[in-house]
């Protein structure tokens, strides 16, 4: 029940940002989230549970419940919601804006907070959906620019479909088990089975929409359309964390179901197309936007592969140089203007942005002792006594070491003078969110140690990390090397990104002509048909208003009104009911 | 026996006091009139619902937790308009004596057990709304498209009452056993029904009849004639074809055909008025998916929908009254609304959500429910079309949520008349509040369907 609490400060700054000018906007939500965090060592684990309504026999019930695992994801959002705030201090300077961005971050935020403690699937669906909400008013946020609303419109066109499958859910369960409860469903699936896979599948459609993951992957990169802290907030902790988050929360139905090795390998797939994406993406943020979905995809990958406690690491340890590197593009965007990696340029002329940056790309890379280095160790020796994925894991850790340096440096060519002032005069709020989320970045490293085994504690006892073992180590930092080397020999020896070897390789590649090409065009046109649905009817229903033959003329005859028409129509729409019993019927 | 009398007596007073003040022209005078009486209508039938009170007269009208409900909703939805008409006309005092013979036909309908007292009562509805419509001179032809459309479905549904005389020898409303005949009635039944709750192809015309009313006669047209059409074809439909397995059918594919017309002639507006329209046909689909489902849930549902988008249209209505007056008509004079008055902005978003079925509000319920039960009486496909709906209902909400927010280019601020603020208010607190908690209004609205399918031998 207190957890609800947790949200009230939220909701009143969310409220009081409405009755000041534009400029105060900013500290009343940022003293909100504080209080709001500052509130998180008060929160107490257990379980609150209301009535929404009950009908005949179905119960439906808005259930919360704080498990040390809930807890951990409190934690990220209520830390990382005030930072993306700091940051929007000196990146969103749009006067006339500023109550409006506020506003919409503190809901996300709150939506995020409840979804992170639902226990009834009817929570699950509110919070799922004030996320797809938001997020489609974040993503939209500068609405002026069309491609903005095209983006805006496919991702909640996807997101939407997964939330419809969890109303499919919700209505399957209601009227199989008669409560949405997620204790009360767990223990029905035991002894249950048939119906585990009908809801697993669903609820997986909404996962994987939710996450990004292969086939609905394309909204997130398009997303990018939104603010640069937007993109850190959905990135790191919220939207599509949501996703990933389920499938812990859920994980006794997926686990029935054996549906598993299915995520298993859906999983592979995104990592796999991501990577490759990320390796040849040229918009500075949708490189690290494709890093996303693969790490989204390898969390997916170790919880479906039986690697809970890796994952759960990973989960935890990926939000916090997610949000830093998101934080340092958003600096180059705004001090070059320019988005293309071919021009953005002068990383290194501040130095506190510049190490920070670095401490985010060592992470992402994988070098110890940054929390990314853990992470990938972590994975890896999870999956020792299966050698294929381990191999296959260990050649992802290479790319991903190459196209986070290759992102770093190409960001830090030689820039020119105008940027160089911009860069210097860089706003102090950015700098010391940046200088927080790098210290983070360790805290998150240290809590290696100690984090898996109160996070995990009871529900998953039989899922534990291996201890960190030396030769990992070294396995691990030679692949981050190699990795480093070879973006270093790829883009600093032969300047032009066309010329460097591997890059043509991995362009021209057997993988990619054949498997890569025909999967993004399917990709493509999945997420093309998601964007153009709309304007698909609009065109079905003009082509219907205009029509082939007369019966079209009729029709927008009809529509403007005349009333000898009206007649007509219905006497047709009588005429045809009657066949319908007539004829179909036989009488 | 006594109780029917004293709300009777109601009526009446409503009634002759509404013709007498309509005499003078005090506005005021009037308006606390109706305040109270409609007040007192509510209360006394709130008494008679906690009080499990049935009483019939003559087997013509009866009074039970169905009608109960109705006349509930109703008396409500009078009082918002009741409050509209006060704001924003001056003829304040002739439409609201229009008004109480609408609400009087109303009653009839919700209340009547035989089919010529839904006939008298649908008259009444239609023929006082007419003339509402004629009290503003630039309305002629809209009133006239309504009045046709009132007179054709009203001289079917007159061919209705005569077949299903034949089928079962009576006039009340009884289940009948299936036959040609009857099965012709309800085919009739079905069209003449099918203008007054705004079911395809037969509503063809009603966009038409919103945009060219004045928007206070279209807020009434919307909420409550519409809805009291549904009334009328729930009874009906229930009460006398339960045998009929085809009869359902036919309602399903019917409710398919309004939801797709209802959505997809709105995604091509750019009126306003004429998208509130069409949304309130593909409303009418939905609402049509409970009453196929031909269970106590779905017409609960059902029931809850009518009452969800009842208040929603009612609010959304008011919203476009204060907007005409600045001239603002079609979507892309609404762009920057937020800037010009956050309380319009803030509350049209809302009433927009609840249209697209956001949970926490009523919208949400309505919808859950109508879908849940769908699904429980295997009716997947059509669950599934009315998802599909939902999506592209979706987009033209949406269009409408980001214009609100967009950057406008002109910020002259709005000031909203005080009745508009009320009414928006009230809407708001009904369309939120029963959205978190229904179920109190659940429990009503389960014993009303409960009710009929108990009458129709049918209980779940």
């Amino acid at each position: 029940m207190f957890v609800l609490f947790v949200l009230l400060p939220l909701f009143a700054s969310m409220i009081i940002t409405q009755f000041f000018e534009q400029k105060f906007s900013k500290y009343i939500a940022l003293i909100g989230a504080v209080i709001s965090l500052a509130l998180f060592p008060l929160i107490t684990k257990g379980s609150f549970s209301v009535n929404l309504l009950s009908i005949g026999s179905y119960v439906v019930s808005f259930a919360t419940n704080v498990l040390p695992l809930n807890l951990m994801l409190l934690g990220i959002v209520l830390i990382i919601a005030p930072l993306i705030i700091l940051y929007s201090f000196g990146y969103m300077s749009v006067r006339s804006e500023q109550k409006r961005f506020y506003t919409e971050i503190l809901a996300f935020e709150i939506s995020m907070l409840l979804f992170s403690v639902s226990y009834s699937f009817i929570t699950l669906f509110i919070a799922w959906e004030f996320l797809s909400l938001t997020s489609y008013l974040l993503i939209g946020f500068w609405n002026t620019r069309e491609i903005a609303n095209t983006a805006a419109r496919k991702a909640i066109t996807t997101v939407f479909l997964g939330d419809l499958c969890i109303l499919g859910v919700i209505a399957i369960l209601l009227s199989t088990v008669g409560s949405v409860t997620f204790s009360n469903v767990f223990s029905f699936i035991k002894t249950n089975q048939s119906i585990a896979l009908l809801i697993s599948v669903l609820l997986a459609i909404a996962v994987f929409t939710k996450s990004a993951q292969f086939p609905f992957s394309e909204w997130l990169p398009d997303a990018m359309e939104g603010p640069t802290p937007v993109s850190a907030f959905l990135h790191s902790s919220t939207m599509v964390k949501a996703g990933v988050f389920s499938i812990l929360l859920l994980f006794p139905i997926f686990y029935a179901s054996n549906l598993l090795g299915v995520i298993f390998v859906i999983a592979l797939i995104t990592v796999l197309l991501s990577t490759l994406n990320a390796l040849k993406e040229k918009h500075i943020k949708k490189v690290i936007a494709y890093s996303t979905i693969q790490e989204l995809g390898l969390m997916m990958l170790a919880f479906s592969g039986g690697a809970i406690a890796a994952g759960v690491y990973f989960f935890f340890a990926q939000s916090f140089y997610k949000v830093l590197l998101f934080f340092s593009s958003g600096v180059v965007m705004e001090s070059t203007d320019k988005i293309s990696l071919d021009e953005t340029s002068g990383l290194k002329v501040n130095k506190v942005i510049y190490i920070t940056t670095l401490f985010g790309i060592l992470a992402l890379a994988g070098f110890i002792p940054f929390d990314g280095f853990f992470a990938s160790i972590g994975m890896s020796s999870s999956f020792y006594n299966n050698i294929i994925v381990y191999v296959v894991l260990n050649i992802f850790g290479i790319m991903t070491s190459l196209y986070s340096f290759r992102w770093l440096f190409l960001n830090s060519k030689k820039t020119t003078p105008y940027a160089k002032i911009k860069y210097k005069s860089i706003s102090k709020s950015i700098e010391l969110s940046m200088i927080i989320s790098s210290v983070l970045i360790l805290i998150a490293s240290a809590s290696f140690f100690y984090l898996i085994k109160p996070v995990l504690g009871g529900t998953y006892s039989n899922f534990t990390l291996q201890t960190l073992n030396p030769l990992d180590v070294i396995i691990e930092t030679i692949l981050a090397v190699s990795g480093l080397v070879i973006a270093y020999i790829a883009i600093k020896k032969s300047v032009s990104l066309k010329s460097s070897l591997l890059i043509k390789l991995v362009n021209n590649g057997i993988i990619v002509n054949t498997a890569y090409m025909y999967i993004t065009k399917g990709v493509y046109a999945i997420s093309e048909g998601f964007s153009y649905f709309e304007e698909g009817l609009s065109s079905l229903f003009d082509s219907f208003g205009r029509g082939v033959v007369d019966l079209g003329k009729i029709i927008r005859k009809v529509s403007v009104g005349n009333i000898n028409n009206y007649a007509l129509v219905l006497s047709v729409g009588m005429i045809l009911l009657f066949l319908f019993i007539f004829v179909l019927k036989g009488v | 026996m006594a109780s029917f009398e004293s709300l009777g007596i109601l009526f009446s007073i409503m009634l002759f006091g509404n013709l007498f003040l309509a005499l003078f022209s005090k506005k005021k005078l009037h308006l606390i009139f109706n305040l109270l009486i409609f007040s007192a209508i509510i209360i006394f039938v709130l008494y008679l619902y906690i009080n499990n009170a049935t009483y019939s007269l003559l087997n013509l009208f009866s009074l039970n937790p169905f009608s109960e409900f109705f006349i509930f909703l109703f008396t409500l939805g009078a009082m918002l308009i009741s409050l509209l008409y006060f704001g924003f006309s001056k003829k304040y005092n002739e439409l609201s004596l229009f008004l109480s013979f609408s609400l009087l036909g109303m009653y009839a309908v919700s209340m009547s057990n035989s089919i010529p007292g839904i006939f008298i009562g649908l008259e009444m509805i239609s023929i006082p709304t007419v003339f509402s419509i004629l009290l503003s001179k630039k309305s002629l032809e809209a009133a006239t498209k309504l009045f046709i459309m009132a007179a054709i479905s009203i001289a079917i549904f007159s061919f209705a009452m005569a077949m299903s005389y034949g089928g079962v020898n009576t006039i009340s409303i009884i289940e009948s056993q299936y036959s040609l005949i009857m099965l012709i009635a309800f085919v009739l039944f079905l069209i003449g029904l099918g203008f007054e709750a705004s079911i395809f192809p037969f509503n063809v015309l009603i966009p038409d009849v919103y945009e060219g009313s004045p928007s206070y006669v279209t807020a009434l047209m919307g909420s409550m004639n519409k809805k009291a059409g549904f009334v009328a074809l729930i009874q009906i439909v229930i009460l006398m074809f339960t045998a009929f397995h085809s009869a359902f059918e036919i309602i399903a594919i019917v409710a398919v055909f309004t939801m797709f017309y209802g959505n997809i002639g709105a995604l091509v507006q750019k009126n306003l008025k004429r998208i509130m329209a069409y949304s309130s046909i593909s409303q009418a689909g939905y609402i049509l998916i409970g009453v196929a489902t031909a269970t106590t849930y779905g017409i609960s549902g059902s029931l809850f929908q009518i009452f969800a988008h009842m208040f929603i249209f009612i609010g959304i209505m008011a919203i476009i009254i204060v907007l005409e007056l600045k001239n603002k008509k079609t979507i892309d004079d609404i762009v920057g609304l937020y800037k010009e008055s956050p309380f319009l902005a803030v509350a049209l978003s809302i009433f927009m959500l609840s249209l697209v079925g956001l949970p926490l509000t009523t919208g949400f319920v309505g919808k859950f429910l109508i879908f849940l039960s769908a699904i429980s009486a295997g009716l997947a496909v059509l669950t599934f079309l009315g998802i599909i709906n939902s999506i592209i209902s979706l987009y033209y909400y949406l269009k409408i949520l980001l214009s609100v927010y967009a950057n406008g280019k002109r910020k002259v601020r709005i000031l909203v008349n005080k009745t508009a603020v009320t009414v928006i208010v009230i809407c708001l607190i009904v369309t939120i509040l029963f959205g978190v908690y229904p179920q109190p209004f659940i429990n009503f609205i389960n014993s009303a369907s409960s009710y009929l399918f108990t009458i129709a031998g049918k209980g779940l």
